[in-house]
């Protein structure tokens, strides 16, 4: 839906304007208090546009599609755009598990004009750190081809059920693509499948780039420096809105228990998880969950089981997405006049310096900034409404 | 003492050893006069807040890093009560004790009656847990903001209470605990009363210890037992067995615990049958695959 163009294209066009004017000097003539109050409240400004009670895909399925040709060797990103690239994956992986636990995630890597799979879908963080961590190894070659990367990701995704959200985050290096045919065809392809294509861009805007992603309801950004480029692949991280084409389904769970009966040890069993693994084979162990519908043992959740195609996950993996669906009201700026003398949370005793302060609409505690920050992007639930049984069995009703 | 031989021995954690860390202990005393073993003896509570204040001043004993912090979860409020927020009470040395430990008796009781005084007659079963534990993992993050560089901070919060956990709170407990793993706070959890499934599971996921204490005349002696010594040593030490957790989900329509269940792709709510319409969310569903498999076998068979 490229029905028209972004007002604001290019970053010259009206990114600066006049942005010196917004630091200004505190009393000693220090710039850092200034600093760190523009921060804090880009901060805001984001937690600010995280929309309420919108339809997210929970149940996320991404490809991360990573270039490794020659072009992720230059050293503009320290030490080199490959390096850099690994270690911030690294902690994307595990922070994309953190948040969306129900979730899967595959990795393919684009080198010398093909696609190869490094990692398949699969919702284990571990074994994905590895793949990537394993990439330091590679020989950085030739050309990469976003649509042989694309093409593979699209045949995995395919096949997924309707309720799954499709996901392609693609890292590209690269200002150029070698591709065997037309890739607008492939974008169509995408688009028609619903899969929500973004991309992050190490060196500078590319247009098929562009409208790969804005034909896909994705997003496109251009990184500036190692910590703009954390901030964009972090964006990744919370579920996006579920896509149109997204229908929905209750979907069959099994809830695993350990297998105890009262005075006895476990039954020593293998694990299907590791049964045909080459690396470390499947070893006799006691504890595991169960599969409750085939009795088959894993060592970890969630996990598909093997045996009967159920999913099986634990209530807390469950409950650890729930804040992105009921997530903490934003919380109003007010001017400091001595309304009370500390933080409602942390109890920091407000002085001088204090600006501003933060007032929850529902139960009208007062806050300083930094608990805004850490209840709205950690914590999820707001201590002054948790701590007064009117306002929180108001919002159970 | 034994304790700090046992640290200084630890060899494989070797920062822990090192002197430049505050053990930051918040202890969350549950004094709703609503739970059961309060209204059937109201001095009980005098008992526990004893009880308390003794391990938490073998706390203060144990290094001279070590810090402490009180809070109060009452039926309306949860609040802060050592340290003080304003000014701290003036002490002097009374027999030969240590003056924080007066200070932390006389402040903890000063601030205590102060809350009960205040306190409306209505009465309310059920203690507001996860608000105190989100208000003492706030502390321990501002703590840790302004900390000096260079020194280590481990903190962990213990729950005593008396009364029971209930469903309606359980969006918060999980939220509170999955904060806590994240910034490697251990939730300790002392039971004088009930079983608590759901700070049972906070206590697994956060790797600290769930211990529901078989009489409470011996709180003392549990609390300095098991709950005294730091995490890392606690490998080292023969603690009550584990209880296994049970993870299953309640299904929300009836309540019950499932085995294999219906997860709404939408807001992921959990359902024990099938039904055409999610309840939460009012997500209209597609007929599932099975049911038409099966009505092309009946056909086939005519």
């Amino acid at each position: 839906m490229v029905d028209e163009e972004d007002p604001r294209e290019y970053r010259w066009e009206t990114g600066y304007e006049k942005t010196w004017e917004a630091i200004k000097e505190d009393e000693e003539g220090f710039l850092e208090a200034s600093v760190a109050d523009i921060v804090q409240r880009a901060k805001r400004k984001r937690q600010a546009q995280k929309q309420k009670n919108t339809k997210l895909g929970m149940m996320r399925h991404l490809f991360l599609i990573v270039d490794c040709s020659e072009s992720m060797s230059n050293q503009d990103l320290k030490p080199t755009r490959l390096y850099c690239t690994i270690k911030l994956l690294e902690l994307f992986i595990e922070e994309f598990f953190d948040q969306n636990p129900i979730s899967q995630l595959g990795i393919i890597i684009m080198q010398n004009k093909r696609a190869d799979r490094i990692s398949e879908l699969s919702g284990n963080p571990r074994k994905h750190v590895k793949a990537i961590a394993g990439l330091n190894r590679t020989s950085l070659l030739g050309e990469p081809s976003l649509q042989n990367g694309l093409n593979m990701a699209l045949k995995s995704l395919k096949l997924l059920p309707s309720h799954a959200s499709r996901e392609v985050l693609v890292i590209i290096g690269s200002l150029t693509t070698c591709d065997p045919t037309d890739i607008n065809v492939t974008i169509d392809a995408m688009k028609a499948e619903g899969v929500r294509c973004s991309i992050v861009g190490l060196a500078a805007e590319v247009h098929i780039c562009k409208q790969l992603a804005s034909e896909t309801n994705g997003t496109y950004n251009v990184v500036l420096d190692d910590s703009h480029y954390k901030d964009l692949l972090f964006q990744h991280v919370e579920p996006p809105p579920a896509a149109f084409c997204l229908e929905s389904s209750l979907i069959k769970m099994g809830f695993p228990h350990q297998m105890v009966t009262e005075g006895t040890d476990e039954p020593l069993t293998m694990c299907m998880c590791h049964v045909d693994s080459v690396d470390e084979g499947s070893k006799l162990t006691t504890g595991g969950y169960y599969c409750p519908q085939c009795c088959s043992k894993y060592c970890e959740l969630p996990v598909e089981c093997r045996v009967c195609g159920l999913t099986l996950v634990s209530a807390p993996h469950l409950a650890r997405s729930y804040h992105h669906l009921f997530p903490v009201g934003g919380y109003k700026e007010r001017e400091f006049n001595n309304q009370v003398s500390s933080c409602y949370a942390c109890q920091k005793v407000f002085g001088e310096t204090e600006k501003q302060v933060y007032c929850c609409l529902k139960c009208e505690k007062i806050f300083c900034i930094d608990c805004d920050i850490f209840i709205h992007d950690t914590l999820h639930t707001c201590p002054g409404c948790a701590t007064n049984s009117s306002v929180l069995q108001h919002k159970a009703a | 003492m034994k304790m700090n031989t046992l640290e200084s021995e630890d060899s494989k954690s070797s920062d822990f050893s090192s002197t430049d860390e505050i053990s930051l202990l918040v202890i969350i005393l549950d004094t709703n006069p609503g739970q059961r073993i309060l209204r059937d003896n109201p001095r009980t509570l005098t008992q526990c807040v004893d009880s308390v204040i003794a391990f938490a001043n073998s706390h203060l004993m144990q290094k001279s890093q070590n810090k402490l912090v009180v809070m109060a979860c009452h039926s309306k409020t949860s609040e802060f009560i050592y340290p003080n927020s304003d000014k701290p009470l003036d002490v002097r040395q009374v027999d030969g004790q240590y003056e924080i430990f007066t200070l932390v008796e006389r402040t903890i009781k000063r601030n205590l009656a102060k809350m009960i005084a205040a306190e409306s007659t209505a009465l309310c079963n059920e203690s507001l847990l996860a608000g105190a534990i989100s208000m003492a993992l706030c502390y321990i993050h501002r703590i840790q903001k302004t900390k000096p560089v260079g020194c280590k901070l481990n903190s962990r919060i213990l729950v005593v209470t008396g009364s029971g956990d209930s469903a309606f709170q359980y969006m918060s407990y999980m939220n509170v605990f999955f904060t806590a793993q994240k910034q490697n706070v251990v939730i300790d959890v002392c039971a004088l009363d009930q079983h608590l499934s759901l700070l049972q599971q906070g206590c697994d996921i956060t790797s600290g210890l769930y211990l529901k204490i078989p009489q409470l005349q011996g709180l003392l002696q549990y609390l300095l037992w098991v709950f005294l010594p730091e995490p890392p040593i606690r490998p080292k030490l023969v603690l009550p067995p584990p209880v296994k957790v049970d993870y299953r989900a309640a299904c929300f329509c009836h309540r019950e615990m499932v085995d294999v269940g219906y997860v709404c792709s939408v807001c992921l709510s959990i359902f024990c049958k099938f039904s055409p319409i999610c309840t939460t969310c009012h997500t209209v569903f597609k007929i599932p695959g099975p049911l038409a498999v099966k009505s092309k076998k009946k056909k086939m068979k005519l």
